[in-house]
């Protein structure tokens, strides 16, 4: 429920903060290798990253090889049920719904994925200057950060889309809608990093050495922040890709005719009881993804967190 | 204690003021406004337009308006509604009680389910049943709300015609206890699915961390019995995260789920958000963003109070 | 905008509603035939949630309109023909009976109301001439009106016995007939300072068949049998619930499933639904909504100067072509399931439809041919251009209205089809149809070509001028007044119209509202893709209504019954 129940609420920001783990430059190769072989060994991961890597696949090359346009109507061929020739039927005006559910996917997994870069972008970016210089700048960014934690997030999303609504593509304002309203939690995540890694030896070591701020940054401090930055991105992505669904069903979603999972299934809404194959497919599509990508983000909270997986061993 | 609470509590007032101040420079940036609906219309001459601007005080500058909400509000004059002429308060206080309800049958049935499922996948972890749990929470956790609620409708409304397709209760009928359970239950099995696959998978991560930790090692070590290993010393510990997690949900309670709300017709918090940021309905919309910010602040509040009660460690001097 | 006034004084103001007999409204029985019973309960979904029940003061929302009908009537109705019916007043005034007067000098008019004695307010208190000045009262008092027009032109309303009231207008007002479509009880009203916040507002009672007794915000709202209903025996039912649901799908599906028995408004694309069930009606009666593609015929900006042409649209050639190449007959068929006809003029039903006007049907051979002869050459890629220009255009209509998506889907490719490239570029409707100081692309024009419907009242005249006439296009200078948004000039359209606002003989008016609707045709100012129809749904337990294109469906509840079964 802490994904307020409706639209989950943005990049999750509880993840247990980076532990033990130092990777030092020259010690992170066997670490990855650890991590690879940690993530292996959650079966569901695997077969998620699996079915995922064959979603973006499809998504990419399929309808290059379909023999239909996705924006072409035919009104002849109106409400068509799944068949060879379609094999996930024909929507309300007589297009091919399974190239729709191609083309769909590229705008709804686009929107995810750069929803999540601006988000995550913009939350390092935040939480290393607050975490880092600290101090009134500090006090300043998560104060700001407080202000946007207060709105509920939906309403805001609501109240965000609105107001750019027709100043930008719709593709473009969902993603920075998206991006913009989901950056807060990796800030604090980010900062709370900075913080608690700012005391530890080998940063003090690198400081007395006269380790310059940029590299003190991009070389220690932030590598060491990176696991659970990696898994809220790949949940983040799943979460945008529901908040993008549910903009969509009020109508503040990719507008038509741009397909996306989300707006095929709000265009399904009135003709799903007569023909459901046009709500079953795109949503069939958004549950696949994103179940396999929580399972991926889970393998991956699995693989960076060694402390899960001592207990398998006991 | 009672000084960190109070500096707090001092500290969440500018916040809140912060809050309102963004809300209300965002609401009327909102392109085409309250009378939009109005304009369209050839039997409503330019002249209506501006004197209805001029009524509602919308021919004032923003920060004018602002100042003058601010002072009625701290007045406890929440405004009228544009659209329906009725009084904020009112309107709020009609549908508050309808989320609570909503929110708080599923938010006591989340946690109940939640929390022994939690607890069962993390001890049983990476086995056959943990998986399948698992599975099942991310299933619930990766459908967009409205189309769960709308397959619930198809399903156990059209289709089997056990439950009633929306409302709060049968048209025309006197307030009737069951009846009104009897259209609680698609709602609130739509929100508790996603809840409870959310809360599982929380509790399941802090209770695997906890297992880890040295006391429990110790505690099996002297020889004590599985179960009030788990229960004494993991679970006491491992819910801890909870408490706040759950405590940062409460503002929901009051906010409402608005597209659940919208799908069942469930008169609450979220759909009139919803109806008045259709129509621009500025001084409703205000009142349910100030509501909703405060209970979210006063959320963290407490989540910080407890934590800081249990955990003596993060409690200043 | 200015409403019609009638300059020259003379023998003109035959009493319209006994001259607009005749008109079609496509009148379809209503429910069951077996005999009427007494009593029950009703329930009504309502997709949307009226903001206030005081249709036409506080609110201008159809569902207003159709939920207040119920308590609150007028001194005059409109019937399904189109023509106002007398209600609480004995006959129509008109000038043939005496009731309407012009002054000597031609400048004002006097109309005389003779209410039918002993009528009841539904609290028992009698109604009187005093309520008809009340009404007007209020509404050129009250600064929350929501629109003033008509009753802004009266400068007082006598009352010289309690079943006679004389409205004074300023001018001559022709439209006169629909004002007083919705009385107020002032002894219910006259000690409320602001109505709108009143409880009265929101369970309001008059001297229709219900009053409201409860209503709860985003649920129901209750109407009960008004005892004192001036009709004997009527209504039939003891209660009707509008039951306020967030969508049209929820309404089907909650009439589908008998939690209600009747819904308001449904899509066309909805009709199977209904038809699958045997047990549900579906009410469809013609509208006079017409659904259009408008061409911006000036140069696009914000605000659009209307002498500089289009680049592409200025050609007649292509509007003409894109005529053509719509292809009207298979939207109905294949998305509106063939609920609607082929749309010709902007009037479709009424005394003033021109009867022979015609729009060309879809030949897109044809289109090309023309866009061929005008110099428009195919490129490339299939897409047209001249002079450099390319013929590239954008479709603007409101955002999340799935048929207006479905035909522009249609539009795109027919037009590619014929070479011009059309983009789609949605508002959502607080923008699109929003105001000149709002920004609205169509008050500024700053669209090529934008999709929407258009309901002109009974006498379309307001609705003509302000709409075709040189004086209606928004400009600066005009404070973006009018709703020209073709930016289109005839000077015979401008002086057909006023012609017809200087004579109340209909036969006249007819003829120029034709030839005016002629001159937009053949201007190709327009396509009139399809006459929509007003559709509801009940189920077949329900007996007695009768669809009205002029009104809601809720406008003889009097006469609904449920019959037991």
């Amino acid at each position: 429920m802490s994904a307020p129940t409706d639209v989950a609420a943005g990049l999750p920001a509880a993840l247990p903060p980076p532990d033990a783990q130092e990777w030092e430059v020259g010690a992170s190769d066997s670490l990855w290798r650890l991590t690879l072989r940690r993530f292996l060994a959650h079966r569901l991961a695997v077969i998620s990253l699996l079915v995922l890597a064959l979603i973006v696949l499809a998504v990419l090359a399929g309808p290059l090889l379909s023999p239909y346009d996705p924006n072409k109507p035919e009104l002849d061929d109106i409400f068509l049920g799944p068949s060879p020739a379609h094999p996930f039927g024909t929507d309300s005006v007589g297009r091919d719904l399974l190239t729709r559910v191609l083309y769909g996917g590229r705008i709804s997994l686009l929107v995810g994925t750069l929803a999540v870069t601006v988000a995550i972008g913009l939350g390092v970016l935040v939480g290393a200057v607050s975490g880092f210089l600290g101090g009134v700048v500090d006090v300043v960014l998560m104060r700001f950060v407080d202000v946007m934690l207060s709105f509920p997030r939906l309403f805001l999303l609501i109240l965000a889309s609105v107001f750019l609504r027709d100043t930008l593509p719709s593709v473009l304002i969902i993603i920075l809608v998206l991006g913009t309203l989901s950056w807060m939690g990796v800030a604090r995540l980010v900062r709370g990093s900075f913080l608690s890694l700012r005391e530890r030896e080998f940063i003090e070591a690198a400081k007395a050495a006269g380790t310059r701020n940029r590299h003190l940054v991009l070389r220690h401090l932030l590598p060491n922040a990176m696991a659970p930055i990696i898994v809220a991105a790949t949940l983040g992505v799943a979460t945008a890709i529901i908040s993008e669904s549910t903009l969509s069903f009020l109508g503040l979603g990719i507008q038509p005719p741009t397909p996306s999972w989300g707006n095929m299934l709000k265009d399904a809404e009135t003709d799903m009881m007569d023909a459901p194959w046009v709500a079953v497919f795109p949503g069939l599509a958004i549950f696949l993804v994103v179940v396999a990508i929580n399972f991926v983000g889970d393998g991956l909270r699995d693989a960076l967190d060694p402390r899960h997986v001592q207990r398998r061993r006991e | 204690m009672v000084l960190f609470a109070g500096r707090r509590v001092l500290q969440a007032l500018p916040l809140l003021l912060g809050v309102t101040f963004v809300a209300f420079l965002m609401i009327n940036a909102v392109p085409g406004g309250p009378l939009s609906a109005y304009e369209n219309n050839p039997g409503i001459t330019p002249q209506d337009i501006q004197r209805l601007q001029h009524t509602l005080g919308l021919d004032q500058p923003i920060w004018i308006r602002y100042l003058q909400w601010l002072r009625h509000f701290l007045t406890g004059d929440w405004g009228y509604s544009y659209a329906a002429h009725r009084p904020v308060l009112t309107m709020i206080g009609e549908r508050i009680g309808n989320t609570l309800l909503l929110m708080g049958t599923v938010y006591v049935i989340t946690l109940l389910i939640a929390i022994p499922i939690g607890l069962f996948t993390a001890v049983r972890q990476y086995s056959r049943a943990d998986y399948g749990v698992t599975f099942l929470a991310f299933a619930g956790l990766s459908m967009p709300t409205f189309w769960l609620g709308l397959l619930l409708i198809i399903v156990f409304g059209l289709g089997l015609g056990i439950f009633p397709l929306g409302g709060m209760s049968t048209p025309g009928a006197s307030f009737d206890l069951f009846d009104r359970l009897h259209h609680l239950v698609l709602p609130v099995a739509t929100l508790s699915l996603v809840g409870v696959a959310h809360y599982t998978r929380y509790l399941r991560a802090s209770t695997l961390e906890v297992l880890t930790q040295d006391y429990i090692r110790t505690a099996r070590a002297k020889g004590l019995a599985e179960e009030v290993v788990l229960l004494r010393h993991a679970f006491r510990n491992a819910a801890l995260p909870l408490v706040t997690v759950a405590a940062l949900d409460l503002p929901e309670l009051f906010a409402g789920a608005l597209v659940t709300e919208q799908i069942f017709g469930w008169p609450g918090m979220g759909r009139l958000f919803w109806d008045s940021a259709t129509r621009s309905d500025y001084p409703v919309l205000m009142g349910i963003v100030t509501v909703s910010a405060t209970m979210i602040i006063a959320a963290n509040l407490l989540a910080d109070l407890v934590h800081a009660w249990l955990d003596p460690r993060v409690r200043p001097h | 905008m200015a409403m019609a006034k009638l300059k020259s004084a003379g023998a003109f103001l035959a009493g319209i509603s006994l001259l607009l007999g005749g008109a079609c409204g496509n009148p379809q029985g209503g429910g069951p035939s077996q005999s009427v019973t007494k009593g029950g309960t009703l329930t009504l979904a309502i997709w949307q949630e009226p903001s206030s029940l005081l249709y036409p003061f506080y609110s201008n929302q159809t569902v207003a309109n159709l939920t207040s009908e119920l308590a609150i009537e007028g001194l005059v109705r409109i019937a399904p023909d189109g023509s106002y019916q007398p209600v609480l007043i004995k006959d129509n005034p008109t000038q043939q009976n005496g009731d309407v007067k012009i002054s000597s000098d031609g400048s004002k008019m006097d109309v005389t109301y003779h209410l039918i004695p002993n009528l009841k307010w539904a609290d028992g208190a009698p109604f009187t001439s005093a309520d008809v000045q009340f009404t007007w009262k209020v509404f050129v008092t009250d600064p929350k009106i929501v629109s003033r027009a008509g009753y802004d032109s009266i400068s007082s309303v006598d009352t010289p016995d309690d079943l006679t009231a004389v409205v004074h207008y300023k001018e001559i007002f022709s439209p006169y007939l629909g004002r007083f479509l919705q009385v107020l009880p002032k002894h219910a009203l006259a000690s409320i300072s602001d109505i709108s916040k009143s409880d009265f507002a929101r369970m309001p009672f008059g001297t229709g068949p219900f009053k409201f007794t409860e209503n709860q915000s985003g649920d129901h709202i209750t109407a009960v049998k008004n005892p004192n209903y001036r009709v004997p025996g009527k209504p039939n039912l003891d209660r009707i619930i509008f039951r306020v649901v967030p969508s049209r799908e929820a309404a089907i599906a909650q009439l589908e499933a008998h939690e209600v028995d009747a819904m308001w408004n449904l899509l066309e694309s909805q009709q199977p639904t209904i038809k699958k069930h045997t047990d549900l009606t579906l009410s469809r009666v013609a509208g006079p909504s017409v659904e259009r593609l408008e061409f911006n015929l000036a140069k696009p900006g914000n605000p659009a100067d209307p002498s500089v042409p289009h680049p592409v649209l200025g050609d007649p050639a292509v509007r003409e072509a894109l005529l053509l190449a719509t292809p009207k007959q298979r939207i109905i068929d294949k998305l509106l399931n063939g609920l609607a006809t082929p749309g010709n003029s902007p009037l479709s039903i009424g005394v003033f439809a021109p009867k022979d006007l015609k729009q060309a049907s879809y030949d897109p051979a044809r289109a090309k041919q023309l866009l061929d002869q005008a110099g428009w050459v195919p490129g490339a890629d299939g897409i047209r251009s001249k002079g450099g220009v390319r013929a590239h255009l954008s479709i603007s209509t409101t955002t999340g209205d799935k048929i207006r998506e479905e035909v522009e889907v249609v539009l795109v490719d027919e037009f590619k089809g014929i070479g011009i490239e059309l983009e789609v570029k949605n508002y959502p409707s607080s923008v699109l149809l929003g105001s000149w100081s709002g920004g609205s692309p169509r008050n500024r024009g700053n669209y090529d070509i934008t999709m929407y419907a258009s309901s002109p009242d009974p006498d379309p005249h307001t609705t003509l001028v302000s709409r075709y006439t040189t004086s209606g296009i928004p400009t600066t200078a005009n404070n973006g007044v009018g709703f020209n948004y073709s930016r289109f000039s005839s000077s015979q359209v401008d002086q057909d119209l006023a012609d017809a606002g200087h004579t109340l003989d209909v036969p006249r008016r007819q003829k120029d509202y034709a030839d005016a609707l002629k001159v937009l045709n053949d201007s190709y100012i327009a396509v009139w893709i399809y006459n929509r129809s007003a559709l509801d749904a009940f189920s077949a337990k329900v007996g007695g209504w009768k669809p009205n294109g002029w009104d809601n469906l809720t406008w003889d509840t009097q006469d609904w019954f449920l019959s037991k079964s």
